[in-house]
């Protein structure tokens, strides 16, 4: 597949690859010694998650009446952050995948962490199937597993579907997050010492680096792109007709698909950013994850944000054409009913917030990235709110309407989701590089043997 | 890595094991005992039925009791009985409640040194008793309400043997009035019978006939045998009511006289004046006594239009059979008896009396009033009364403050308690002889002539309880001497049966009693009722609102309220459960600056009480009402106590802020008061499970004017119908079928093309796409089933008492106030109550319940059972992930709750909202011992994080299949009943076989005009068709 060129003109040029070893030093040096800060967020982060594991150990002692659920509206924060979530897992795949097809050097810099955040964002997502249902300890009934009484599940549930996507979605990012770790946690092994030798050692699968590793390693990468790359689409889709498959007025719509992948690669690459711009910060990384690509991600952010807004404007027109009585209420109480707030934040967040990147100086100025793409993941996370909760508080029987509001357990366990990721994440950024060496090396050379900065960036 | 062996191995593995095997088994174990002996009568898993007699009021419905085991767990109406005819209210739904009540005294208890009740045996109280009797048995007295016709005899004689002061009996809210004013009237202190099945026109002067009038049960089935619209093209009986708020009777009458409360007497004598006049003339004893009638004056007092009062008025004297009901007891003012006086009279003028009002000849026994309960707390706080037994009767609670009953108890040196379970008396008492639960004890009723019901044990006493005429006996026996042998010997059972000596004992108890058909008796004026005075009552207390005090269908005088179906399940008109609430008018509530809900203070001369707004515009603007029945402080429900608050009201008492006021004849009244109302700056949510009476044009609570149904009006055929964007401003109005006091209140045409002809699965094309989608439907086809239902909205009265059946039947979970506020009630049934068609409004952006949409006047409510509508393409049964839900072969969504995991999308997808989730235990941890007791062997016991939902009483289904197969027959039409089907009073749930073109759903679900499916445009093809409500329109003068 060769890359097509692109007009380059007002891109910001990468600078020079620094050499192998000084690559080798500066992405590992991450990795070595901690500070207290460090620990002190490893340990805010675990105590959120031993918090939201109190709760949710409650939860199940007492029943989920504990949580704001009421008739008619019987998923909550729970379901929205499950969604949220999945839509974060989004951006690794993207990046690893779909860019990796298309060559976008760009992508080398921020892929392992964003396949990382892939990883640990699905498990975060994964736990809320668990969290939501009524009677976790019988959750296993949705797996299809071959047993004496002869039980089998519903190939018709958009919630079978789910449990399949998520699933797929979970094994294949944890193979290729793996997988392209394998020859970084071989320069890993060739300098740790103590047990991290003896982890790297196991994981690294002896790999020495021969031409013929290389070379399955590449096509395996490959391959596993090709796999990956239906799933960017397809799991979100899949999430997305839990809701379009049903015929809950707000729900049942066709754009529903497109309308979330876009929705969850934008929130994916907002926390792509919320994540790495500190990251980048601490750990003095500006020579590898440079102002560039930052900006090629404001741009993606600015492309999904105008898909994202587009979809909401079509939601409103189509509810407004149909002609179907229930849709309409159902939009209107969208933005002027009692959860206005969540509607007029979300369009505030994810369609007017992002605009701002239209203007090339604050595609690169780090602290408007960093808060618009803050603000992104806030609004996300809103729209979710919005399309469940509105939706299901106003349905077809005027009589059985009602207000949702979330309750301490959901909030505390919604916290604890965040505690989740990051404790997952902190511990990333010791036990793993967090910059691909090997691919940074790799464009370092490609970069010296070509001696030309024309074409490389932006090609997606 | 540390070597791990095969010893630790072994280890590591039987500790996993270990703890996966006791968190398998976390449930503690249980042990079958098996019968030693087999009772000859008892089938494991048959039911065995008991014919009885309920005792929750004054009427005396016949009741089947059902019994599992030898426990009763649920009772049904006795077919045979004249009164009920097989339906039963929701008070009498739940009398099995009262047997597994966790408020029951288990023995006898005495007030011990501490001053706290402690046990006692019984010869020890009963010692106790006889021996502060012997000091002084003049000094003695009895209160209490109706034992029992035996009983009551009994305890006359036993009054008289022992030389006791003397007896009181007494009823909160008895027909006292009325038996007055039919002495006045006619000569004979009775209570009048009403019989409206054959009227044309009945005129209800808040007689609150269908809820809580002389007869709630008969008058509905009565009601809606005068207007089924099957047998009279006409429409039949048209119902207009006058009072100063919408009650469910109202809501289904078809004219409302908003009139000023207390001006009922007024009214109907101007009325009868009109009548009079229409028919030529009257004479004698009765032109006497409408001489004093003034037609203007009367619509002034009561605050309506002449022409009103002059058109319904021509209209009672052309009908062919007008009843007019008299004002129900809540509603007795000062001037009670003149009031009821003017009905009678009116009824006298139309010619009802001897033709749908008997007078019965005056019934000898009990005469004492409420002012002989006046006068017994004037002798307590004299101190001239040492023993004061009380029975039947929760006087502490019952009666107003402002009587001093409560504080002259202080006086009495001996307060015995004749108590099932703990009220306000039985707590203040020193001695309680704990009595039988209804369900275990002997019994007879009287409750009219011709009907004799019988009550009789139906399972041994769960307690050290004794029956109240054994108590009696056994007292007598202890007192000795004299009173042991003038009173019978032998049990109270011994008793009854020589009671009924003179009828072949064991067939009444077979059939529940003995009844006999009486003629309707008339009666001749009295000389004297000439000589009744009409007037407007006094009003005592400042204030520019009047107090109404009102009895709901679900709760009543309160007796009842420690049972927790009847506080869960919400009441029709306001959908309120679990609290009290005032009702105000919408202007009065922006005069007030509150919303629903704010706390209001009402104050009186007599008390305040603070209690949650409900502003609605079915209530007049001058007047307050608080329904009677909440403000118990002693009950595990009754109270807060099983909120952990024991002694804290649930809601007010509103006898709190009445005084002792009586009527003429010294009868109790309650419509006495002027209050001030005012607003407190508090608030308290409201338990209130219907947001909104908008229906916004959408297909639920149809209805269909009488004229468009009859083919005198050519419906309108619209296309675009439902599916139109804008439910408010298409279609034309209806015309003629609506009154004027509504006109404005309809979002145009609603349809009335769509309930004509309902969606046609033969005939659309979409139906073979759809059998494709759903191949479960096919396999339906292989079954000779398929279960339906019809709702006709048209009998629908909104009682309620299907919701309560429904819950006894089928083991609903009680959730209680909290969860009731949170709205998670579990109910599989609910009622829904839309006001007209409503329109599509921005009211959409509250967060809080909408804004009533009633309008003084305006009588257009849809009352609309709302439960499972086992689609035929359901949206539950695609979406569950594990097949929880899913359809049988006889077309039932059913669920099985082993399997559910508690996704909730099921609940999600239904455009119905009828699936419940278990957000807790409810059932095995929320139900106080003993009343797990109560619970349907039939029905599986559903536990935490699981869906349900109706599923059409499966469990009689299958019941009723395994009769057929025995007998080698299919289920007939009629062999199954559904719970709620069966008690309703007025045949409007009809349940059968669709595939049978003979049955009766068949019939109505193909062939009624007015059928509908709920929320058609779904196209979710229920089993459930609904028969839309007929708009009668105003009475024409």
């Amino acid at each position: 597949m060769s890359p097509p060129a692109m007009p380059v003109a007002d891109t910001l040029v990468p600078q020079p690859a620094p050499p192998d070893s000084k690559i080798n030093r500066d992405i590992l040096r991450v990795m070595e010694g901690t500070s207290f800060g460090y620990w002190l967020l490893l340990l805010i982060s675990i105590a959120s998650v031993g918090m939201a594991g109190g709760i949710w150990t409650y939860q199940v002692y007492e029943g989920l009446g504990i949580a704001g659920y009421t008739h008619p509206l019987f998923w909550g924060v729970y379901i929205v952050t499950f969604v949220f979530w999945v839509g974060i897992a989004h951006a690794g795949t993207l990046i690893s995948a779909i860019l990796y097809l298309f060559r976008a050097k760009w992508r080398n810099a921020i892929n392992r962490s964003a396949e990382a955040m892939t990883v640990f964002a699905v498990l975060t997502a994964a736990q809320f199937l668990g969290i939501h249902v009524g009677r976790m300890w019988k959750a296993y009934f949705i797996l299809p597993y071959p047993n004496q009484r002869g039980l089998w599940v519903n190939f018709k549930s958009p919630l079978m579907w789910d449990t399949f996507a998520i699933t797929t979605y979970a094994t294949i990012s944890i193979v290729f997050f793996y997988i392209g770790l394998i020859p970084d946690l071989a320069i890993a092994r060739d300098r740790a010492t103590g047990w991290r030798k003896l982890l790297y050692t196991a994981l690294a699968l002896g790999w020495q680096g021969t031409s013929r590793q290389w070379k399955s390693h590449s096509r395996s990468v490959l391959h596993l792109s090709g796999l990956a790359t239906p799933l960017v689409l397809s799991v979100h889709s899949v999430v997305s007709w839990d809701f379009a498959m049903s015929i809950v007025p707000g729900w049942h719509a066709t754009i529903f698909a497109p309308y979330f992948v876009a929705g969850a690669i934008f929130s994916g690459f907002a926390m792509v950013l919320t994540v790495m711009i500190p990251v980048r910060r601490i750990y003095r990384l500006e020579a590898y994850i440079t102002d560039y690509h930052f900006e090629n991600m404001a741009r993606f952010l600015l492309l999904t944000s105008l898909i994202v807004g587009y979809s909401y404007a079509i939601e409103y027109f189509i509810a407004w054409y149909s002609g179907v009585e229930a849709e309409q209420s159902a939009f209107w109480l969208r933005a002027f009913g009692p959860y206005w707030i969540s509607t007029w934040t979300m369009i505030a967040c994810n369609c007017i917030g992002p605009q701002l990147f239209w203007f090339k100086r604050l595609r690169t100025h780090i602290p408007t990235l960093f808060v618009v793409s803050t603000f992104i993941n806030i609004g996300m996370w809103f729209e979710r709110y919005v399309i469940i909760i509105t939706s299901l508080s106003r349905e077809y029987d005027p009589a059985v309407w009602g207000v949702y509001t979330p309750s301490w357990a959901e909030l505390g366990i919604f916290v604890g989701s965040f505690g989740f990721f990051s404790m997952f994440f902190i511990m990333f950024l010791k036990l793993f590089p967090v910059i691909a060496i090997s691919e940074v090396k790799e464009l370092a050379i490609h970069e010296k043997a070509h001696g030309d900065h024309g074409h490389a960036p932006a090609e997606a | 890595m540390p070597e791990v062996d095969r010893r630790d191995f072994l280890k590591l593995v039987g500790v996993g094991a270990g703890a996966a095997a006791a968190s398998g088994c976390s449930d503690h174990v249980e042990q079958l005992i098996p019968y030693v002996v087999q009772p000859e009568e008892i089938t494991p898993g048959e039911a065995v039925w008991y014919a009885s007699t309920c005792t929750e009021c004054s009427v005396g419905c016949g009741l089947h009791v059902r019994t599992r085991e030898g426990r009763p767990i649920k009772v049904e109406g006795n077919p045979d009985h004249p009164v009920n005819r097989g339906a039963l209210c929701s008070r009498a739904q739940v009398i099995v409640g009262r047997t597994y009540s966790p408020d029951r005294y288990r023995g006898p208890m005495a007030r011990g040194a501490g001053g706290e009740l402690e046990p006692i045996s019984w010869d020890d109280a009963l010692a106790k008793v006889a021996d502060a009797i012997r000091k002084s048995p003049g000094a003695t007295q009895v209160l209490g309400g109706d034992p029992g016709d035996t009983a009551g005899k009994l305890l006359d004689r036993f009054v008289s043997a022992a030389g006791l002061g003397g007896r009181t009996a007494y009823e909160p809210l008895a027909a006292e009035a009325l038996r007055e004013a039919t002495r006045q009237v006619f000569g004979q202190a009775s209570q009048p019978v009403f019989d409206v099945s054959d009227a044309d026109l009945i005129i209800d002067f808040a007689g609150e006939m269908l809820e809580a009038g002389p007869s709630p049960i008969e008058h509905e089935r009565q009601w809606a045998e005068a207007r089924d619209i099957d047998a009279h093209a006409d429409g039949g009986a048209r119902l207009v009511y006058v009072g100063s708020r919408l009650s469910l009777t109202a809501g289904n009458s078809d004219e409302w006289l908003p009139a000023r409360p207390g001006s009922e007497g007024l009214l109907a004598l101007a009325l009868a004046k009109i009548a009079a006049g229409e028919k030529g003339g009257v004479s004698g004893e009765l032109a006497a006594a409408l001489a004093s009638a003034d037609v203007a004056a009367a619509a002034a007092a009561a605050d309506i239009p002449v022409a009103d009062l002059e058109r319904i008025g021509r209209a009672l004297g052309r009908a062919r059979n007008a009843v007019a009901i008299p004002p129900a007891p809540a509603h007795a003012s000062r001037r009670a008896v003149s009031a009821a006086a003017a009905v009678l009279l009116l009824n006298e003028v139309v010619g009802a009396i001897g033709r749908s009002v008997s007078i019965p000849e005056a019934a000898p026994g009990r005469a004492s009033s409420y002012r002989d309960v006046l006068a017994l707390t004037k002798s307590m706080q004299d101190g001239k009364v040492g023993v004061l037994f009380v029975h039947d009767a929760n006087p502490v609670y019952e009666l107003p403050q402002a009587t001093g009953f409560q504080a002259a108890l202080d006086d009495v040196g001996l307060l015995v308690a004749l108590s099932t379970a703990r009220d306000e008396t039985s707590e203040r008492a020193d001695l309680v002889l704990p009595v039988h639960a209804p369900l275990e004890s002997w019994g007879d009723r009287r409750p009219r002539p011709g009907v004799r019901g019988l009550a009789q044990p139906t399972f041994r006493p769960l307690y050290d309880t004794r029956a109240f005429g054994d108590v009696l006996l056994d007292l007598g026996r202890t007192l000795g001497g004299d009173v042991a042998s003038r009173l019978p010997s032998g049990s109270f059972r011994n008793v009854l049966e020589e009671a009924w000596s003179d009828t072949d004992f064991r067939a009444a108890l077979v059939r529940g009693g003995v009844f006999e058909d009486t003629p309707v008796r008339g009666a001749a004026l009295a000389a004297g009722a000439a000589r009744i005075e009409v007037a407007a009552p006094k009003m005592t207390g400042e204030g520019d609102v009047t107090l109404v005090a009102f009895a709901t269908a679900n709760l009543g005088d309160g007796r009842a309220s420690n049972l927790p179906w009847l506080q869960e399940v919400p009441d029709p008109v306001t959908s309120v459960a679990w609290d009290s609430w005032a009702e105000v008018s919408l202007n009065k509530a922006e005069a007030l600056g509150i919303e629903m809900g704010d706390l209001i203070r009402i104050e009186t001369s007599a008390g305040a009480l603070e209690v949650p707004a409900y502003p609605r515009g079915g209530i007049r603007d001058d007047v307050v009402a608080v329904p009677i029945g909440q403000g118990h402080t002693v009950g595990l429900f009754a109270s807060k106590e099983g909120q952990g608050m024991p002694g804290t009201a649930r809601g007010v008492n509103v006898t709190e802020a009445l005084p002792a006021a009586v009527d003429e004849a010294g009868g109790r009244a309650w419509l006495v008061e002027s209050a001030r109302v005012s607003a407190t700056g508090r608030h308290r949510r409201l338990p209130l499970l219907q947001w909104s009476d908008n229906k916004r044009g959408r297909q639920l609570g149809e209805a269909v004017a009488l004229a468009e149904l009859t083919g005198e009006k050519k419906a309108d055929a619209h296309g675009s119908g439902h599916g139109d964007a804008h439910g408010g401003d298409h279609g034309s109005d209806h015309g003629s079928g609506h009154g004027d006091g509504h006109g404005d209140a309809h979002g145009g045409d609603h349809g009335s093309h769509e309930i004509l002809e309902p969606f046609d699965p033969a005939d659309d094309a979409a139906d073979q796409a759809l059998a494709d989608a759903f191949p479960d439907e096919k396999s339906v086809k292989a079954s000779p089933y398929r279960w339906g239902m019809t709702v006709d909205l048209d009998k629908c009265t909104g009682c309620t008492a299907c919701i309560t059946a429904c819950y006894v039947e089928n083991n609903i979970p009680v959730v209680g106030e909290d969860e009731t506020r949170r709205v998670r009630q579990m109910a599989w049934l609910r009622l829904e109550r839309y006001i007209g068609d409503g329109e599509a409004t921005l009211e959409y952006g509250r967060a809080h319940p909408e804004t009533s949409r009633e309008k003084l006047g305006d009588v257009d409510v849809r009352n609309s059972p709302m439960l499972c509508q086992q689609c035929g393409a359901a949206p539950c049964e695609p979406v569950c992930p594990v097949i929880a839900t899913y359809h049988n072969e006889e077309g039932l969504n059913a669920m099985i709750y082993n399997r559910c995991i508690g996704t909730r999308y099921c609940a999600n997808n239904c455009p119905y909202k009828v699936r419940r989730f278990n957000y807790f235990d409810n059932q095995l941890t929320k139900w106080p011992e003993p009343m797990e007791l109560g619970l349907n062997p039939d029905v599986t016991v559903r536990g935490q994080g699981v869906m349900e939902k109706c599923n059409f009483c499966v469990q009689r289904i299958q019941e009723a299949r395994q009769i057929a197969k025995s007998e080698g027959r299919l289920v007939s039409d009629g062999d199954v009943q559904t719970a709620c089907q069966q008690t309703c009073a007025t045949n409007a749930i009809g349940f059968g076989n669709l595939r049978d073109d003979q049955s009766e759903v068949s019939k109505r679900a193909d062939n009624d005009k007015r059928r509908y499916y709920a929320l058609h445009v779904l196209n979710t093809r229920p089993a459930v068709t609904y028969l839309a409500k007929v708009q009668r329109g105003k009475v024409e003068g």
